[in-house]
């Protein structure tokens, strides 16, 4: 986290970690595309020849809190692929949240283990406690034959504890929830620790309420 | 943990884009010059921080001949001022000039932050007929007539069509640094990468190197393990088999044909034991490189009728032929005689022990080459050098040894038949003696064979220089 205090900011920064090809840029371009163009930022993805996440891609969102602060949300993702460990550390730095999009298809099972092994190898490097941070995972491509079945993910989130959303990034579904559901779980642990009801007066229900009105064509698109 | 690559980090999460850090001013220059020759209108570029970037204008008449007048140019001054000052917040903001026309000023942004403004004019309101009284009034030795005929040639823009270019521009300008801002991004972490990477390989040669010292430690440990233990098996061996000579020779009372049966046997298996005992020795004090060679000119011809004549009894035994071959000009050896012989012994008794019946083994000597330096391919005639030696060849017609197995064969403890029930015996020991000996004297040893058809061991050693 970040506090501007000069431009009465605070800036969160959350990244989508996962396997590669997992789907992390998709769900930042989706974001992207529900987003309203005065909260969301360009997009900016540093990419490979072949449309591969090369460093990170990033996209901003900004929500104006009553007490006129303002939140800015950083979406980051890292690439996925095994080469880019050290690109995947830099990204990780100073991180508030981590969203893991895992690939639901079974025969990525050993690709999201090992993902995930990585991902609290370089936080632990990185000097963040892998316990500590709020992590929450997506079961992305749902919408593929051989995957996991609900019961199944029902069951990693009843062993782990851990909070799943299930998404299909490329059509836009659970892709806000699982953005929100980070954002939640992110701003609870930093309320937590920071005090930042008591110190900015921003109240966590009242701005998960702004986030998800931001992102008013999800709306639109349940309607539908 | 992470050193200097804070650098990447703090950019990643701070975006405060300074114009000025991800615009070239000779980019922004250029854009402006453009829209001012395509549009004809005045623009100029600022920074947040209130610097002027660019700036693509001509003076107009009307402002040349209003700042030819004292309140005039004052005015002007103070209307320049008030709209380079001015910081529109959110939206572009319309200011007017005394003599009637307009600046617009629009605010840049880049990811929902003010990062500077553009300021369009001054143009005319295509709306705007005649020229205002401000005009006329600003100083009493202004000539009217003139004043508003330079207003009336004044460049002018309709209202809807200023928003449009305006719009136009701001759009341009923020593509320009959010490509600039991606950009240097894109090397930030480039350069923050290979850092990173250089860190990791770093470590990991370090560790490396650390598990590899410390691998040479435990090596000596066992060659010095090697020396030591063998030294003290041979002593109450040597004693064991002093005792058993004395007993044989009778020393302590006759013997029956059993017991004389039973202690050459004693004799012949301590014989054995001291054999091995002497190669761990001798492998000890090579690999601790603590064995001493005395080295003289040696005859090769010598060296071959000696191991010749240890090893006649055994070639008969197995009816194999020996034969021994010395050519006539083999320059005289520079080496230990007693390791040379050993180096002989070693593979000539191999030899022997690994052919068949009605087999055939040849000790041969002759003066060759040595070649030193270069380790072949490109470069290796250039840079090696060669010089005179005594070539040694150990030739058998035995049952070979396996391509696969052939690198192999020089290391401590290693046999082709590793197995259990191996028909010949040894401890593996005499190969690897045999290259450290023949690394020892500076020289080379080479193997070729065939399975089933033989073995031929080449060994080059340093001949005696004759001018030395």
């Amino acid at each position: 986290m970040q506090v501007d205090f000069a431009a009465k900011e605070l800036t969160v920064k959350l990244v989508y970690y996962g396997p590669a090809l997992s789907g992390k840029t998709t769900n930042l371009r989706a974001i992207h595309w529900l987003a309203t163009s005065d909260t969301c930022g360009e997009l900016m993805t540093l990419e490979t020849q072949n449309d591969r996440t090369l460093f990170f891609d990033m996209l901003p969102i900004t929500v104006s809190s009553e007490s006129g602060l303002k939140v800015r949300l950083k979406l980051f993702t890292v690439p996925g692929q095994v080469m880019h460990n050290a690109t995947r550390r830099l990204v990780l730095q100073a991180a508030d949240g981590v969203a893991f999009v895992a690939d639901s298809q079974r025969s990525e099972d050993e690709a999201n283990r090992e993902s995930f092994a990585n991902l609290k190898q370089n936080l632990a490097e990185i000097g963040i406690d892998p316990e500590r941070i709020p992590i929450i995972i997506q079961f992305n491509k749902r919408d593929l034959e051989g995957i996991r079945t609900d019961e199944e993910l029902e069951a990693i989130a009843a062993r782990s504890q851990a909070t799943i959303y299930k998404a299909v990034a490329t059509r836009g579904y659970g892709v806000v929830q699982t953005l929100l559901g980070l954002a939640r779980k992110t701003w609870d642990n930093l309320e937590k620790e920071h005090g930042l009801e008591e110190k900015f007066g921003i109240d966590p229900a009242t701005l998960m309420t702004e986030v998800e009105s931001k992102l008013k064509h999800d709306a639109r698109r349940r309607e539908r | 943990m992470m050193h200097d690559d804070t650098n990447a980090a703090d950019l990643l999460m701070g975006d405060v884009v300074r114009l000025e850090d991800v615009l070239s001013r000779e980019a922004v220059t250029t854009v402006c010059k453009s829209f001012f020759a395509l549009f004809g209108l005045p623009v100029r570029v600022i920074s947040h921080e209130g610097d002027l970037l660019a700036d693509a204008h001509q003076d107009r008449p009307l402002c040349r001949y209003v700042n030819t007048l004292g309140s005039g140019e004052k005015a002007c001054a103070a209307t320049v001022g008030a709209v380079r000052d001015l910081e529109p917040n959110g939206k572009a903001v319309i200011h007017p000039c005394f003599t009637g026309a307009v600046y617009r000023v629009a605010p840049l942004s880049y990811q929902g932050r003010a990062i500077g403004r553009f300021i369009m004019g001054p143009y005319v309101p295509a709306e705007t007929k005649d020229a205002p009284s401000s005009l006329s009034s600003v100083d009493p030795a202004l000539d009217v007539k003139t004043a508003f005929a330079h207003f009336a040639r004044m460049p002018r823009v309709r209202d809807d069509i200023a928003e449009k270019l305006s719009t136009h521009f701001q759009g341009v300008l923020e593509l320009l640094v959010f490509s600039g801002h991606r950009a240097q991004l894109a090397s930030t972490m480039q350069v923050a990468n290979v850092r990173e990477n250089y860190r990791e390989l770093t470590e990991k040669n370090e560790r490396l190197k650390a598990s590899f010292d410390e691998l040479k430690e435990l090596d000596k440990l066992k060659s010095s393990f090697l020396a030591t233990v063998s030294h003290e098996l041979r002593t109450p061996l040597t004693s064991i088999i002093g005792y058993t000579e004395m007993l044989e020779s009778g020393t302590a009372g006759a013997l029956s044909d059993g017991q004389s049966e039973f202690l050459r046997t004693i004799r012949g298996r301590a014989d054995q034991l001291l054999g091995l005992i002497s190669s761990l020795l001798d492998l000890g004090q090579l690999e601790a490189d603590t064995l001493k060679l005395n080295k003289e000119a040696v005859d090769a011809r010598a060296v071959l009728s000696d191991v010749g004549s240890t090893i006649v009894p055994a070639a008969n035994r197995g009816n194999i032929r020996l034969e021994i071959n010395v050519a006539e000009d083999t320059p005289k050896l520079h080496g230990d005689p007693i390791r040379l012989r050993q180096i002989v012994l070693n593979l000539a008794e191999n030899a022997v022990k690994f052919t068949p019946e009605g087999g055939e083994v040849e000790l041969s000597a002759e003066g060759g080459t040595l070649d030193s330096g270069g380790a072949g391919g490109l470069g290796a005639e250039l840079f090696s050098s060669s010089q005179p030696a005594v070539v040694l060849t150990v030739r058998d017609t035995g049952r070979g040894i396996p391509k696969d197995k052939v690198a192999r064969i020089f290391d401590a403890f290693y046999q082709i038949d590793g197995g259990t029930a191996r028909e010949h015996g040894g401890a593996g020991l005499g190969l690897s003696i045999v290259k450290q000996l023949v690394d020892g004297h500076d020289g080379k040893i080479e193997v070729t064979s065939e399975v089933d058809e033989g073995t031929v061991f080449v060994i080059k050693l340093p001949a005696v220089d004759d001018d030395a």
